[in-house]
Formats: C-alpha cells, sequence, structure tokens
C-alpha cells in the first residue's frame, strides 16, 4: 500500500500513550501504554466504569488535552507536540467533536452555532459556500426546519443533532463522541444513535465514549478500558 | 433583638472566609466615601453653613472703587482720608469698625519676630462677638483718636510667642518704638474674618491710632491703601443697593472736592459697595468646591459600580447556600435580609473607616489648602458629616442588598439545588455588566480628562519663564525699630554703610537697593505729557544695578547710572508693554511722563516684560525709577554654593546702627515657590487624583470582565474545541465588549460638553485645542486599561488545553 493510502485509511494512531494528572500530594495516572489505532470508516466504542479514563482518553485524541507520554498520529501528522495554536488549527480541520451536554452557544442561531468552526478556519470561505455547507449537515442530521432558532427553544435531542451537524461542517477525519446521551430521555437518545449509525454507514469515522452498553454494543469495534488501560480479551483455545 | 444579633454574627462569619473580598470593599468604599464627606462638610462650611458671627447677614465689608474718566474701576482700594470721613460721617450702619492690616517686628522679643498686626477701632470685638479667654476687648478707651497703647493677642500667638504667660496682662509688648500694655487675649474659639487674603490670621490686635500710615498718608485724598478696610452692622432692613447709594455721594462728593485741583483726577468718580461678609470671604472657591464634589462623586460612582459588581458576583457564587436556606424555609424578605446584614454590616465598617479619613482630609486642607479655601478652620465632623455618613451608608446597604437580591430567581432555586451549578443558574444579567462597563468608562474618562487637565495648566504656570532669574538671591528688608524715622541723610548713611559691609561679606557677590522683583510695586497715577493720557501702571523703585543682577534684559536705551541714584535725577525705565502704549508709532525713549507735580520725568530705557507667578492680565504696565541711597530694601546675590544666615546680616546691621532691624529676609526661590503654593497643590492633587482614578477604574473594568469571561467559560472552551486559536478569543471578548467601551467614551464627551456650557466662565481660561490632544491621551489611557481587562482574565482559558475550560461542562 502507498504511504499515501495508508495516511487516508488510518485515521488515528496511538503508539504508548499516558496521562499523569499530578497534585501536590499525588500523581494519578489516568492513563496507562495505550495503543490505539482507528482506520476510515471504523465506528469504535469506548466503555468501562467511571474513573477508568474514558473521558481523558477521548480528550487527548480531540487535542483538546496533552498526554504525558507517547506518539499520536492523525491522519499520518504527528500531533503529540503542538503548540496550543496549532493543536486549534489541526481540531478545526480534522476533528468533530460532539459533547454530552451539546455546548451550543446560545446567544447564536441554530445557523451560525453550525457555522462556527468555518468561520475559524484556515481557508476563507465565501458566504454562499458556508451556507451551502451548513444546509447540507443540517439535511443530514434532519434538523434543516429550525436553522434560524435559538439553542434553548430546542430540546435535547434536537440539540445534540445539530450539535452533530456542527460536528460534521468542517468535514473531519473523525468524530469523537463523549457520552452523547447521557443527557437525553431514551427515546431522543435512540434518534441520536440512529443519527451516528447512519453517518457511519455513509463512511464517517467514529469513535464514541458511552457507558451504556446498549449503545456501545452498536459499535463494531468495543473496546473496553479499566484503570487505565485497555482490556484485551485472552484468547479461547476451544475444548477438545 | 436576638433575631438580629443573630443575622449579625452569621453575616460577619460568612464574611470572614473571604477576606479579599471584605478588604476590596472597606478599602474602595472607605477611601471614596471619606473623601466625599470631608468635601460634602467642606461644601456645607463654604456654602451653607453660616459664618461664626451674630447676625452674619447683617455683617458687611464696605468696598470703595475708584473709576476712571470711562467709567472703568482703576482701583478699588481707600483713601486714608475718605476712610477716615467715612467712619465719622456715615448713617446708614448701626456699628462700625475700621481694620488695618499690617507686619511688624516685636522688638520687646529676643528673636524678634514679625508678627501678623491688625490695627481696630474698639466695636470690631463686639461686632464679631469676640470673647476673652482673659483680660478684656478694647473699650471706648481705645476708640478713634484716643491713642491709649494697649495690645490683645490672640490665644496661638499667647500659646507660642509668650508660652501661655501666666502673667501676661502685667506685660507690655513693643512695636516700632511703642511698648503697649497687654490687656487681653482671645478665646482659643475665636476665628477672624479673612477679609483681607484666605488664610491670614493676625497675631496681634492693637488700636487704630497707631496704624502704620505716614503723617503724610493720613492726609493723602490721592494715594490709596489695600490694607484698610470698613465694616459695618446693620440693624434696618436695607438691601446692599440702598445702602450703596447712600454711602456712594457721601464719600465721592467728599473726595472729588478735596481732589479738585489735582488734573489726573479730572471726571473720575468713587463708587460705594457694600458687601456681604459672607460674598467676601467666600469670593469665588464656590467653583473650586462644586469642581472638587463632582470629582469626588465621579470616585464614588466609579467605587459604587466596582462594589455593585463584586457583590453580585459573590451572590452568584452563593446561589447554592441560598437555595438551601429557601430549601429549609427561607422567604423571599428572609433572604433580602441576610443579604442586607452582610452588605450592612460592611457599609457600617466603611463609614467608620470613612470617618477617619475624613478627618485626616480636614487636617490635610487645613495644613496645605488653608490658603487656598477659605473658613477651613470651621472644617470637622458636624451633623452633616454624621447625617450624611449614615444616609449614605444604609442607601447604600439597601442599593447593594436589592441588586443582589434582585439576581435570585426565588422559584427557580430549586433546580440549583439539583443540578450541579452548570448551565445557567444565577447569572449577573448581560445588560447590568454592560451598563457597569459603560458608566465606569464614562465616570472615568471625564475624571482622568480634568484632572490631567489640571495638571498640565499648573505645571504649564509653574515652568512659565517669569523673565528674571531667582537662583542665588535672597531679599532682606529693614524696618525702624522707633516711632520715628532718623532724619534722610542719616538714613543714606546708614543704609550706604549696611549695603558696603554686606557686600563685604565673604558669601555675597553684590548688593543691590531695592526690594525682592516678585514684590515691592505700587500703583502710581502717571500721566504721559506730550498726550495727556492717563495711566495707573505697576512702579518700582530699584538702583542702578537691578536688572542687571536679576537678568531683566533691556531692549532699548541705557539702565541708571550710579550718577542717578546719587543725585535723584528724574528718569525712569519702562517694560515694553508700557513704552508701546507711552508712544504706540514711535520709540519711548526720551519721552516724558507725569506722576503728580510739577516736574516731569525722562524715559531713558525700556525693559523686556516680566511674569510674576499670580500676574492674572498678559500685559501688565511697569515703571521703574530709580529709588534714594535711603532705600531700606535689598537684595543680595550669593556666590555659588554659599549661604547667608539671619545672624550674621543681623551682626552687620548692629554693627553699623541700632535704630533698624530686620523686618524679612528670604531667598527668591523660596518667595517664588510660595507664590506658585497654589499650583503645586493644584499639581499633586490633580495627579493623585488621576492614578487613583485610573486605579479604581482598572480594578473594576478588571473585576466585571474577569466574572464575564468566568460565566462564558464553557463557551470559551466550546470554541476552543472547535478550533478557535487565542488571538480568536482574546478578539472576541474584545469586539463582545468594544461597544460598551466605545459608549462610555462617547456618554463622557457628552458630559464634558455639559460641564463646559454650565461651568463656561470659570473654564473659558482652560479651554484650547491642547484639550483635544489630551482627550486623545485619556482615550488611549483608558482604551489600555480596557484591552488589559479583556485579555487577563482570558489567561487561565487560552494558554491552557482547551479541557480545562470543558471541565465541569459535563
Amino acid at each position: 500500500m502507498s504511504q499515501a493510502t495508508a495516511n487516508i485509511t488510518t485515521k488515528i494512531k496511538m503508539t504508548n500513550i499516558s496521562k499523569i494528572f499530578e497534585t501536590e500530594e499525588l500523581e494519578t495516572h489516568a492513563l496507562r501504554s495505550i495503543d490505539l489505532e482507528i482506520k476510515a470508516g471504523d465506528y469504535v466504542s469506548i466503555s468501562g466504569p467511571s474513573g477508568c479514563g474514558k473521558s481523558t482518553l477521548l480528550s487527548i485524541l480531540g487535542l483538546l488535552d496533552m498526554p504525558s507520554g507517547g506518539e499520536f498520529y492523525i491522519e499520518g501528522v504527528n500531533v503529540t507536540d503542538l503548540s496550543l495554536d496549532e493543536a486549534a488549527e489541526i481540531r478545526n480541520s480534522k476533528i468533530g467533536f460532539i459533547f454530552q451536554s451539546f455546548n451550543l452557544i446560545d446567544e447564536l442561531s441554530v445557523f451560525d452555532n453550525v457555522a462556527l468552526p468555518l468561520r475559524y478556519s484556515k481557508e476563507k470561505l465565501s458566504d454562499e459556500a458556508i451556507k451551502k455547507r451548513v444546509n447540507e449537515c443540517l439535511e443530514l442530521v434532519a434538523m434543516s426546519h429550525r436553522v434560524s432558532h435559538k439553542p434553548n427553544q430546542l430540546s435535547g435531542g434536537q440539540q445534540q443533532r445539530i450539535a452533530i451537524a456542527r460536528a460534521l461542517v468542517a468535514n473531519p477525519a473523525i468524530l469523537l463522541v463523549d457520552e452523547p446521551t447521557g443527557n437525553l430521555d431514551s427515546k431522543s437518545g435512540d434518534q441520536v444513535m440512529d443519527v451516528l449509525e447512519k453517518l457511519n454507514e455513509s463512511g464517517t469515522t467514529i469513535c464514541m465514549v458511552t457507558h451504556d452498553p446498549r449503545y456501545a454494543d452498536m459499535a463494531r469495534t468495543q473496546l473496553k478500558l479499566l484503570d487505565g488501560a485497555i482490556l484485551t480479551t485472552p484468547e479461547l483455545k476451544a475444548a477438545v | 433583638m436576638s433575631q438580629f444579633i443573630y443575622q449579625q454574627k452569621q453575616a460577619w462569619a460568612s464574611l470572614k472566609k473571604n477576606p479579599g473580598f471584605v478588604t476590596t470593599v472597606l478599602a474602595t468604599m472607605g477611601t471614596t466615601l471619606g473623601a466625599l464627606l470631608c468635601i460634602l462638610t467642606l461644601a456645607y462650611v463654604l456654602i451653607a453653613k453660616p459664618l461664626p458671627y451674630p447676625d452674619q447677614d447683617n455683617l458687611h465689608l464696605v468696598e470703595h472703587h475708584i473709576g476712571d474718566s470711562a467709567g472703568e474701576t482703576n482701583a478699588s482700594a481707600f483713601t486714608y482720608p475718605g476712610l477716615i470721613y467715612l467712619y465719622k460721617n456715615q448713617t446708614a450702619y448701626e456699628d462700625s469698625a475700621l481694620i488695618y492690616y499690617d507686619q511688624d517686628v516685636l522688638t520687646s522679643a529676643d528673636s524678634q519676630p514679625t508678627l501678623n498686626t491688625l490695627y481696630v477701632t474698639p466695636k470690631w470685638f463686639s461686632m464679631l462677638d469676640a470673647r476673652m479667654h482673659l483680660g478684656r476687648k478694647f473699650e471706648p478707651t481705645e476708640a478713634l483718636d484716643t491713642n491709649n497703647p494697649v495690645a490683645i493677642l490672640t490665644y496661638d500667638t499667647w500659646v507660642k510667642e509668650f508660652a501661655s504667660d501666666s502673667d501676661i496682662l502685667n506685660k507690655k509688648v513693643t512695636f516700632k518704638g511703642v511698648s503697649f500694655n497687654v490687656v487681653g487675649i482671645l478665646n482659643q474659639s475665636f476665628i477672624e474674618p479673612a477679609l483681607a487674603a484666605t488664610g491670614l490670621k493676625s497675631q496681634v490686635i492693637l488700636p487704630w491710632d497707631y496704624n502704620g500710615q505716614s503723617e503724610r498718608g493720613r492726609g493723602s485724598w490721592g494715594n490709596i491703601n489695600s490694607s484698610q478696610m470698613f465694616i459695618g452692622k446693620i440693624t434696618s432692613g436695607s438691601s446692599l443697593e440702598q445702602i450703596s447709594q447712600t454711602l456712594t455721594p457721601l464719600v465721592n462728593d467728599k473726595w472729588r472736592e478735596e481732589v479738585a485741583g489735582v488734573e489726573f483726577f479730572n471726571g473720575w468718580n468713587i463708587e460705594m459697595k457694600a458687601v456681604p461678609f459672607k460674598n467676601k470671604i467666600l469670593g469665588d472657591s464656590t467653583n473650586t468646591v462644586y469642581l472638587l464634589l463632582a470629582g469626588v462623586i465621579g470616585l464614588v460612582l466609579i467605587a459604587c459600580a466596582n462594589i455593585s459588581n463584586l457583590f453580585m458576583s459573590r451572590t452568584a457564587e452563593q446561589q447554592r447556600q441560598l437555595a438551601i436556606h429557601a430549601a429549609v424555609g427561607a422567604t423571599k424578605g428572609k433572604l433580602f435580609k441576610t443579604i442586607f446584614s452582610e452588605t450592612g454590616l460592611l457599609m457600617f465598617l466603611s463609614v467608620v473607616i470613612a470617618l477617619v479619613i475624613a478627618t485626616l482630609g480636614f487636617f490635610v486642607m487645613q495644613q496645605f489648602l488653608a490658603l487656598r479655601l477659605p473658613r477651613v478652620d470651621e472644617l470637622m465632623i458636624n451633623w452633616v458629616t454624621l447625617v450624611s455618613a449614615v444616609s449614605i451608608s444604609l442607601l447604600l446597604a439597601l442599593f447593594f442588598a436589592g441588586l443582589s437580591s434582585r439576581m435570585i430567581n426565588y422559584r427557580a432555586l430549586n433546580s440549583t439545588l439539583q443540578s450541579s451549578g452548570k448551565g445557567t443558574g444565577i447569572q449577573v444579567s448581560k445588560n447590568i455588566r454592560k451598563f457597569l462597563i459603560i458608566s465606569q468608562v464614562a465616570v472615568v474618562t471625564c475624571l482622568v480628562f480634568v484632572n490631567i487637565s489640571l495638571f498640565k495648566d499648573s505645571v504649564k504656570t509653574i515652568n512659565q519663564d517669569i523673565g528674571f532669574h531667582t537662583d542665588n538671591l535672597m531679599y532682606v528688608t529693614f524696618a525702624s525699630s522707633g516711632t520715628t524715622l532718623p532724619e534722610r541723610d542719616m538714613r543714606k548713611q546708614i543704609m550706604n554703610e549696611v549695603r558696603e559691609k554686606l557686600e563685604a561679606l565673604p558669601q555675597i557677590e553684590q548688593v543691590v537697593q531695592a526690594s525682592s522683583p516678585l514684590n515691592g510695586f505700587n500703583i502710581w497715577a502717571t500721566t504721559v505729557v506730550a498726550t495727556n493720557e492717563r495711566f495707573t501702571p505697576e512702579s518700582k523703585r530699584i538702583d542702578q544695578n537691578y536688572f542687571q543682577m536679576i537678568g531683566q534684559n533691556l531692549i532699548e536705551g541705557d539702565l541708571f547710572t550710579v550718577a542717578d541714584i546719587k543725585d535723584e535725577n528724574r528718569v525712569a525705565i519702562v517694560n515694553e508693554a508700557f513704552a508701546k502704549r507711552v508712544s504706540p508709532s514711535e520709540s519711548a525713549i526720551g519721552k516724558q511722563i507725569n506722576f503728580g507735580g510739577d516736574e516731569h520725568t525722562t524715559i531713558i530705557g525700556i525693559v523686556k516684560p516680566i511674569h510674576i507667578p499670580g500676574d492674572t492680565d498678559e500685559s501688565i504696565l511697569r515703571t521703574y525709577v530709580p529709588t534714594s541711597l535711603a532705600e531700606n530694601a535689598m537684595i543680595m546675590q550669593l556666590k555659588p554654593e554659599s549661604i547667608v544666615s539671619r545672624e550674621q546680616v543681623v551682626s552687620v546691621l548692629t554693627s553699623v546702627t541700632s535704630q533698624y532691624n530686620i523686618f524679612e529676609m528670604e531667598l527668591l526661590d523660596t518667595q517664588k515657590s510660595q507664590l506658585l503654593f497654589t499650583q503645586y497643590t493644584t499639581a499633586i492633587t490633580s495627579a493623585v487624583l488621576a492614578v487613583i482614578t485610573f486605579f479604581l477604574a482598572a480594578i473594576g473594568l478588571y473585576g466585571i470582565l474577569s466574572y464575564s469571561t468566568q460565566m462564558r467559560r464553557f463557551e470559551i472552551g466550546t470554541r476552543l474545541a472547535i478550533g478557535a486559536k487565542r488571538f480568536d478569543l482574546i478578539g472576541l471578548i474584545i469586539k463582545d465588549n468594544l461597544s460598551s467601551v466605545i459608549l462610555g467614551m462617547i456618554l463622557s464627551i457628552l458630559i464634558l460638553i455639559a460641564l463646559y456650557l454650565g461651568f463656561s466662565e470659570a473654564l473659558a481660561d482652560y479651554i484650547n485645542l491642547s484639550l483635544l490632544v489630551l482627550f486623545v491621551i485619556t482615550v488611549a489611557l483608558i482604551s489600555l486599561i480596557s484591552l488589559f481587562a479583556c485579555y487577563w482574565p482570558l489567561r487561565p482559558f487560552i494558554n491552557r488545553p482547551a479541557i480545562h475550560s470543558l471541565r465541569g461542562s459535563d
């Protein structure tokens, strides 16, 4: 396989990633020796008990935090030791983050919320180009009819779908999803998971953190995290 | 009652946990309220409080205005015989008194100090209700023409100069060769009305008959002296105009009769004007007080905006606690009371601090501003101060409590309990924050601008070129020790010898016979012979070396020669301004002027004009004529790095004569600084105020913006997560607050314009193009602190990985 194709197909590559939180009195090893590879079109879920480090892992994946050790590549680019501004650029172009509490900006309309990543992008897009792209994404999540509303006028499920549209708008390499249904009732939660499934079917790479086993099962690859390390299932030999 | 105590205890316990907050509130409110109370008391004393004399509305000072043939007031001072004539013949006032201000050397004391003397007629005491600490006041035994040598000391003089001698009533004091029996000591609480100059306090009171006016002066209807005054007390209901109209013909007719033969006064008239004491004493200081009041209120407003923000942030932080109070049954009113006990306690403590600071302020004003502000002796914590203090603190406590409790959505409190504290909850509303920013920026811009303007103005006056130099120069004036002066020839001999011996001192380079260039001018009636035009220039007697010693340049013609002084020639040197008036088209050299009498004086030289600090007119007319060798005022030029002491000069003097003593001796530099005292005070005060205002504003704006940045924490984190760079976020905060800052500045421009229109007379001198530059500087400074306030609170968020802003959002 040529290097070019290899870059495109391997979206995320983490080698020996660790994260240590230090306070005056103690050292917490939140992540130890994480090795992770996510390829294009994957649907990965990461689950585990609370305190296992899954949110920490996701924030490192999303360049929201810096690892204490190890190496991290996104689409073949080494992103382990970036400055804050360089990290911001990568986040803008390659990562779409979906938060548990939606994190939409109340003062902006739905349209402006979804358009926000495009306004921070390095290449300046024209107003028509932005409009076109935003409407595309809103259609993908079936929220075109609410384009002028404010987030606090929408239900939780609707807000989360807007957040998904925002995450998609810059055509990221991967969608990182942090407990998407944690603040939703089961019906809305199912709707949101539906949207994610459809997106993945059309080729979007997704890495999701969840503690709901029903939703974890919807992913093709399921990673379990415990005490900062990925659990590997020992191979079973068939009893003869 | 126990409930009240309980609440106070709770308030105190709660506040104790947040010492930073308490310190900021107490410091800010304490100092600004202290300044406010101080100025409020000053305003009350100056404007509302009656003078400490009975029937003070009926106490008048009568002014004597001499108008020339064009109707312009040429001078405002009495002639000696005119004053006596008025005193003896007027019927408008039931009680009246004469006052003469002077300074004399107390020759009976070892140190021979120069004291402020006051010569009065007996009714002065009863009109001002002067009470005595010891002895008696002046009686009819000291009336006009009784020549009874008695003296009364003020309380301070008795303490300072006579060490509170209990036997003082058996002692005598000697001035100008006359021994006065001390018959009384004035009460400590007596306050002399400052009719001559603000802050002037007399030290010894003597009978009118002994005043320093010469024999010739006592009979001259053409000489005026501003040290002599007439005061009267009316019992009838006559208005000021009525009194003025009664006295004018009385004095004017007599004066015209007496000066009928003097050509200079042809067509000139006297106008009498009765002025209430209060108007005279206050002068134009009401403007100063209003300015100070405006400034201090501005400071208080800034402080209030800051504290409001602090209280509201505190309430937002306490929302969980307040929710718990509500959950266990506190009503809305009870929550208000809880907050009120905290604000009340803080305001009460602030006011206590404020009263201490106000007292300090009174002390500072009495020490440093006694010459600038009248009635500062009457400044003390009085009922006005206390009532203002209590009501302001109560109002502020209620206001802050109200502001805070309005923030609480009582119905939604339960949601605060259940949520982890994220999301909306209690916040300081965006509009309030905007208002706080706008008001702060507006007030600060105004205050800083005004203060910088005042500062620049004072500095300009201080640095203004006066046209001559004062370094290494010292003036000394000698006064005669006896009642009569020695014979003229004797005086020439004495002064000549004194001058020669002074010049012989190793520290002294040269001695000139003239009074200090910073004073010593009299007004002389002068007529230009060729055109018969009349002028009243300031005139001074000098010797041949005067101009050269002080470095005042000769533009045209010659200086005086030794012969001019010795022979007392009738020559004059004029300044450029006067030269132009004497002879507009050609050189004034050779032109003749007349000072009254038959002989004319010829102009032989023209000098560059000088600008004495305090000169209000740009082109004052000045004339210089030769002094005689008997001149008793001298200027000594010291060699570089040398000093000469009073004792050294005294020993030179006593080696020549015992008939004179030193009246005054001072460095010209010191004298100049004293004249510029007001400017120095203004410069320092305005600089300090500007810095304090700036500081308060920086703290305030930072506080508000820090709070709003905190509130937008999750939004900031989200934007970072989406890919905003650090600069994008700084730009965001600046953009969001830019409109408020700009609005604030526009508001300040409107306020300044309103101030200008309202006080246009007082401010007319200050307005010019350089103000625009100053305003731009002010705007730049305010923009700087606004930018700082936008950027600094952002730092913890943008200089760390984005996750730190997002933590807690889930």
